[in-house]
């Protein structure tokens, strides 16, 4: 991890998505590894190509941030899987582990094995859905797990995520008059406000 | 192939429509020079998309040649090539050559017979250079056979057969950028098969073919639910895109990927809209 990835791109945190693109173009063509053959600096400029590249990498996932390709935003109240036998509580640890690892597809053949589908076991099938790119799939079985208890938070967040760049989408499109990039602080606040929202608060009222 | 991701003109600038154009017809040059007679019937404007996305993505040199077509006989224009028209017009080839070799089982087209063993030889000598590609493609293809055989009702499991064929062919270069390629293909196969699907759907059932969307076509927020299917198809495709570092030509991609994709569900839509119409 890089701590300030925006000094090493020489920008402001408030730079535009297409702002952090251009400096790092800039830079990565500066510090090229092919215009350093046979030149004393070649290692230095190597180095300073990598970090180029990983507070790139850096801000784009931090500013993507909303979005369930970060898997280990999951977390998981491991005592809620009630009602099983024995042999489905293992099961279910099973399943957990294999989340945490990001191994979805094993997730997911545990799971189809497991009779006792409640709540939580949809909430478990629609993260590993959604980590092995089956989005129909992980947002009604994230929805399913919300109907079956309305009251859990981390199932509606889990929901939220899933349709968060739906939605995003649609704004995107809808405002495609003003142009794409809008920067991050308007997806911020529309990601703040779509959370609150779903714990009975409001953040922006017109939508 | 299909043709369903394409620019929405009216909203493209005309210097853009223009790049776009020389695009295609750098495309279109290199298919007829290279795979004479049939290359240039296999053309389509998903593959020109391909083009411009990973130009882009790599700021490769690009040559510019005046060129006259058949379709513009008159006026010389602009044609834009470099590697990735030939990856791509290589691509368009299998593709292609699976596509007639269906035809042609699935119908015993004649049409279908006579393509494939015109472009047998081309995809034999394309899969030698490009074998993982063309792996996946035949691999993906098969699947998705085996799925309609089998009338799958999961439209993901069905869909994501002509993604990972997708996904194979965007990840050119297998480096730095690949994971994000492969979703952004991956997701983007995913809608067009779909939108094929949606498309497709009259004809499927009058013909009784398969379709992974007859199961829910008679609900009545049918329509909507089909683009709801289709926008989280595209909110992960350009969620990756939006990623990627691409500058040149990102109008043109962006109206691509926003605007351009929803064309023709909106032609359907518009269509369907009429017929109601008239109807009332």
């Amino acid at each position: 991890m890089i701590s300030d990835p925006y000094k090493v791109l020489g920008i402001s945190p408030s730079a535009s998505n297409d702002e952090v693109k251009r400096a790092y173009r800039d830079l990565s063509r500066k510090y090229h590894p092919d215009s350093y053959i046979d030149n004393p600096l070649s290692e230095l400029a190597e180095e300073k190509f990598k970090q180029v590249q990983e507070a790139y990498d850096q801000i784009m996932k931090q500013r993507e941030g909303g979005g369930y390709s970060n898997s280990h935003s999951y977390t998981y109240g491991q005592s809620n899987y009630s009602g099983g036998t024995e042999d489905e509580n293992v099961k279910m640890q099973a399943v957990y582990n294999y989340i945490n690892n990001g191994h979805y597809r094993e997730a997911l053949h545990v799971l189809s094995g497991m009779s006792n589908r409640n709540a939580r076991w949809f909430y478990c099938s629609a993260i590993a859905n959604a980590g092995i790119g089956n989005n129909i799939e992980a947002i009604n079985h994230a929805q399913q797990a919300v109907n079956m208890e309305p009251g859990n938070v981390e199932y509606r967040n889990l929901l939220n995520q899933l349709q968060w760049r739906s939605q995003r989408y649609q704004s995107t499109r809808m405002g495609s008059g003003g142009g794409y990039d809008m920067g991050n602080l308007c997806c911020d606040l529309w990601c703040a406000d779509t959370l609150c929202e779903c714990m009975g608060g409001d953040l922006i009222s017109c939508c | 192939m299909f043709g369903y991701v394409n620019i929405y003109k009216p909203e493209l600038k005309v210097k853009d429509y223009y790049k776009y154009r020389a695009y295609y017809c750098g495309l279109c040059k290199t298919l007829k020079e290279k795979y004479r007679p049939l290359g240039q019937m296999t053309l389509s404007y998903d593959m020109t998309f391909l083009i411009l996305l990973l130009t882009s993505l790599y700021e490769s040199e690009t040559k510019v040649e005046q060129e006259r077509c058949m379709v513009h006989p008159v006026k010389k224009h602009n044609a834009l090539y470099n590697e990735f028209t030939d990856y791509v017009a290589d691509m368009n080839i299998v593709l292609t050559y699976y596509h007639l070799l269906d035809d042609w089982q699935d119908e015993k087209s004649i049409a279908g017979l006579a393509g494939t063993k015109i472009l047998k030889r081309y995809y034999r000598k394309i899969c030698k250079q490009y074998p993982r590609q063309c792996n996946a493609i035949k691999q993906g293809l098969e699947q998705l056979a085996a799925c309609e055989r089998d009338n799958e009702n999961n439209i993901d499991k069905v869909s994501r057969c002509f993604g990972e064929l997708m996904a194979e062919l965007f990840d050119y270069k297998q480096d730095h950028w690949g994971e994000k390629l492969r979703k952004i293909g991956f997701y983007l196969g995913k809608f067009i098969y779909i939108m094929d699907a949606y498309d497709d759907l009259e004809k499927d059932k009058k013909n009784n073919h398969y379709n992974p969307l007859i199961q829910f076509s008679n609900e009545k927020d049918f329509d909507e639910k089909c683009k709801g299917i289709l926008t989280s198809m595209l909110a992960e495709c350009t969620g990756e895109f939006e990623m990627l570092p691409c500058l040149i030509d990102v109008d043109i991609l962006r109206n691509i990927l926003y605007e351009g994709v929803w064309s023709k569900y909106l032609k359907i839509q518009n269509e369907k809209m009429h017929k109601e119409g008239i109807r009332e």
